[in-house]
């Protein structure tokens, strides 16, 4: 708000107006929350500890269990006790063979979007079953700090798609949270490590979780966390080795044996994947119902013999992240390792031989996302200013050509916010439509990358080809979110579209849930619509009252927006009396408009201050100017 | 990329326009201004601020996108001076010939799938893109633009041969 640009000594006023916020980590396996108090990240804590299973169960009455009470149920109820959904958010049917084999429940839905069927017919929603998770950490939150959470940063695999994050988005949406941000993993682990250790250079984080891997190498330099490249398998992580477990042991009978014994014997791999930390070999042991059980010993180099094949991709991921990031492996100050696969001793020999160096393990590999989200959600909200976090996109994108080649007009890694724009033509004559194909993905075909929107640029005259000219511009906020822009040059003719990539689940889909949710009843969503824009409009009045007094002389210096102020606060303390939230919002953005000079202004002078520090003389005459 | 259609990339950056700008001096330039004027800073600051403050971000980050490629930030400071890179630029026949014959060898390799013959291929590739940027700095030091230019030229077949190189490599 105004306020905080001009005056950033002023920490107290700041403390008292800033939002509660929070960072989540919504893990395959396990989920968290933290929060920043007093400058420092904190876990919070709840029944059991902090770390809340990814486990969701539907009870047949329509109860809902999440964490370890519904991890209880997994072995009498597996299809209606859902685990490793994070696997299945914002895919299709198509997407999950590798998975498909060995699973406790049954999939449905399209090639689109997948859908879980329960017993009795039911169907849930990946998004839904995340949002139940999201509400039990928003519950846990909201207790341990006394009140409503009034936003959140979400983190997800540095390497899920656009339709992978939009989902995610929407299952944050569902649980009631303002998703402030969407944080990759490995930079928020980056961001707490650096943050706690004082840590300056640049250092690799290997971040190997449930079901996602992720490689990100990042420069710290003076609060400044720079992501110089970032690369994964968004389908790859320690359930790959459970199931790569079981179908060694005894594939064949557990997948005849059903749900049931799949659920038990992926609990069961899980358990020996981690006695094996500890210890050279165990057993492996599942009951089988009447029949004779499944018992055998597994040694730790049988373990490494499985992960072999997954490391392998890891370590395809990790030479081209390298690549990208045009360093060598001598040149990392540091690899940390994150995520619960990497307490494997196997997966930290991998690391180890792979880097050349012993990794870095000294943080809860657990919970330093979380914290990492935490820090980066106390920056969003105006808190801690000594953290500035470059972050990059992950994967290229760009638009179909004739031919179904891709063009990629932004390129992964590159650092966001950001933009592009580049000129194409047309290949027929008279040809009065341009279709504008947007992709995401790193192939050189169309049909290989992730299709983001499609859309058309009409009422362009005839003309001979090779003479129209489309110029389009791609745009990168801070969310990471794209917007695309189309413009036929000759003629002028232009459109735009805000890209959401949609993956199987339709806007009108997610609103249904949102109000079909017991939290959200409709009369509920408008209350709390009221009361948020009501608070928002209660900071921004006082933000902009304060400004006009601290400077009055600035302020009077632009025309006739002092007055358009007045009469636009007058407005808006109007419609904060009503129940019109719209109303509200409304008048808070004429309020924003009116001042918008001054604000620019004030920008300026602010951006200037902080500059000052900074001897460009002394840049100069490092480069010889 | 004209040098019309954007603000001047160094000064956003606070350099002036060259060259050979010191890597380290062009790095510690843009850490220090996206601490000031980062959108996240921006966060909670009114509507108008915000939108102010995501394009002032995106054209700092843009800027230093194009400054520390050399090839971009060579293309840049030619087009400063009037000269231009068209799409379908001639350069000598020998040459292209050459380049032609290359690329007909790395299509043939990609689809044997050998791995080897990719990876030397990008080897030598690399060192013709290393060797094309030294003559870069040669030429804006005399300065020769034409000579510049023509090794922009060269540089632009060099990057999409080892893009191709790359997603071979890429590839199963």
């Amino acid at each position: 708000m105004l306020m905080q640009i001009a005056e950033p000594g002023q920490s107290q006023a700041k403390e008292a107006c800033k939002p509660r916020v929070v960072g989540i980590d919504l893990g395959t396996t396990n989920s968290l929350v933290a929060h920043v108090e007093d400058a420092t990240p904190i876990v919070l804590g709840g029944e059991g500890g902090p770390l809340v299973p990814s486990v969701v169960h539907y009870a047949p009455g329509g109860e809902i269990l999440v964490g370890r009470a519904a991890q209880a149920k997994a072995a009498t109820s597996p299809r209606d006790t859902l685990a490793s959904v994070k696997r299945l958010i914002g895919r299709g049917a198509a997407d999950l063979e590798s998975i498909k084999a060995l699973l406790s429940y049954e999939l449905d839905g399209d090639a689109r979007a997948v859908k879980v069927k329960m017993s009795g017919g039911r169907t849930v929603t990946p998004v839904e079953v995340s949002a139940e998770v999201l509400k039990e950490l928003k519950a846990r939150a909201e207790a341990a700090l006394g009140g409503p959470i009034e936003g959140a940063v979400i983190t997800v695999p540095a390497y899920f798609d656009d339709a992978q994050r939009q989902a995610t988005r929407d299952a944050g949406r569902l649980a009631g949270l303002e998703v402030m941000r969407l944080l990759a993993e490995p930079t928020a682990a980056a961001l707490a490590y650096g943050l706690d250790r004082g840590a300056t250079g640049t250092y690799a984080v290997f971040d190997l979780g449930g079901g996602t891997f992720d490689i990100s190498i990042l420069k710290l330099v003076d609060g400044v966390f720079e992501v110089k490249a970032t690369g994964g398998d968004s389908a790859l992580g320690g359930d790959d080795l459970d199931r790569a477990m079981v179908e060694a042991v005894a594939g064949d009978r557990v997948r005849a044996g059903g749900p049931g014994l799949v659920a038990a014997a992926l609990a069961e791999a899980r358990r020996v994947k981690e006695a094996l930390t500890g210890s050279e070999s165990t057993t492996f042991a599942v009951g089988f119902g009447t029949g004779e059980p499944i018992e055998r010993v597994v040694t730790r180099s049988e373990l490494a013999g499985w992960a072999k094949p997954l490391l392998d991709r890891c370590a395809k991921a990790c030479r081209r992240v390298l690549k990208d990031a045009e360093l060598e492996k001598r040149d990392l100050d540091g690899v940390i390792l994150v995520g619960g696969s990497t307490r494997s001793p196997v997966v930290r020999e991998f690391v180890g031989g792979f880097f050349e160096r012993e990794p870095l393990a000294d943080l809860d590999p657990d919970q330093v996302v979380a914290l990492g989200a935490a820090v980066q959600a106390d920056v969003l909200a105006g808190g801690m200013q000594n953290v500035t976090l470059l972050d990059v996109v992950p994967l290229s994108l760009g638009i179909e050509m004739m031919g179904g080649i891709v063009e990629k007009l932004i390129h992964r890694n590159t650092t966001i916010p950001c933009g592009a724009t580049q000129t194409f033509t047309t290949y027929a004559d008279h040809q009065t439509g341009f279709d504008v194909h947007v992709l995401q993905g790193e192939r050189e075909t169309a049909e290989t990358c992730r299709s983001l929107a499609r859309f058309t640029l009409r009422g362009i005259p005839p003309m001979v080809a090779g003479m129209a000219r489309l110029e389009v511009t791609f745009l990168i906020d801070a969310d990471g979110l794209l917007k695309v822009m189309a413009k036929e040059l000759t003629t002028g003719v232009e459109s735009t579209i805000e890209v959401t990539p949609s993956y199987g689940l339709s806007d009108e889909e997610v609103e249904r849930m949102l109000v079909d949710s017991f939290e959200f009843a409709e009369e509920d969503l408008a209350m709390r619509n009221l009361l948020t824009e009501r608070v928002e409009a209660e900071r921004i009045l006082a933000a902009t009252r304060q400004a006009f007094i601290t400077d009055a002389p600035m302020l009077d210096a632009i025309t006739g927006v002092r007055a358009a102020g007045d009469a636009a606060m007058a407005v808006l303390e109007a419609a904060m009396a009503g129940s019109d939230h719209l109303a509200i919002r409304h008048a808070i953005e004429a309020l924003d408009l009116s001042t918008k000079p001054f604000a620019q202004v004030r920008m300026n002078r602010a951006i200037g201050a902080q500059l000052q520090g900074v001897s460009l003389e002394d840049a100069a005459k490092k480069v010889g100017i | 990329m004209t040098a019309g259609s954007r603000p001047d990339p160094f000064a956003l950056l606070g350099l002036s326009a060259r060259y050979d700008v010191d890597k380290a001096t062009l790095e510690a330039a843009f850490f220090e201004r996206s601490k000031a004027l980062h959108a996240d800073r921006f966060a909670q600051a009114p509507a108008a601020e915000r939108v102010a403050a995501l394009s002032k971000s995106r054209a700092l980050n843009d800027a230093y996108q194009l400054l520390r490629r050399d090839a971009t930030r060579a293309e840049w400071l030619l087009a400063r001076e009037g000269v231009t890179i068209g799409d379908n630029e001639r350069i000598e026949p020998a040459l292209v010939m050459a380049l032609l014959d290359e690329r007909e060898a790395l299509a043939e390799a990609r689809v044997a799938g050998d791995r080897e013959g990719l990876d030397r291929m990008a080897t030598s590739m690399r060192a013709r893109r290393t060797a094309a940027l030294a003559a870069v700095a040669a030429a804006f030091a005399v300065p020769d633009l034409a000579a510049v230019k023509q090794q922009l030229i060269l540089l632009r077949y060099v990057e999409r041969y080892l893009e191709e190189c790359d997603a071979a490599l890429d590839e199963e």
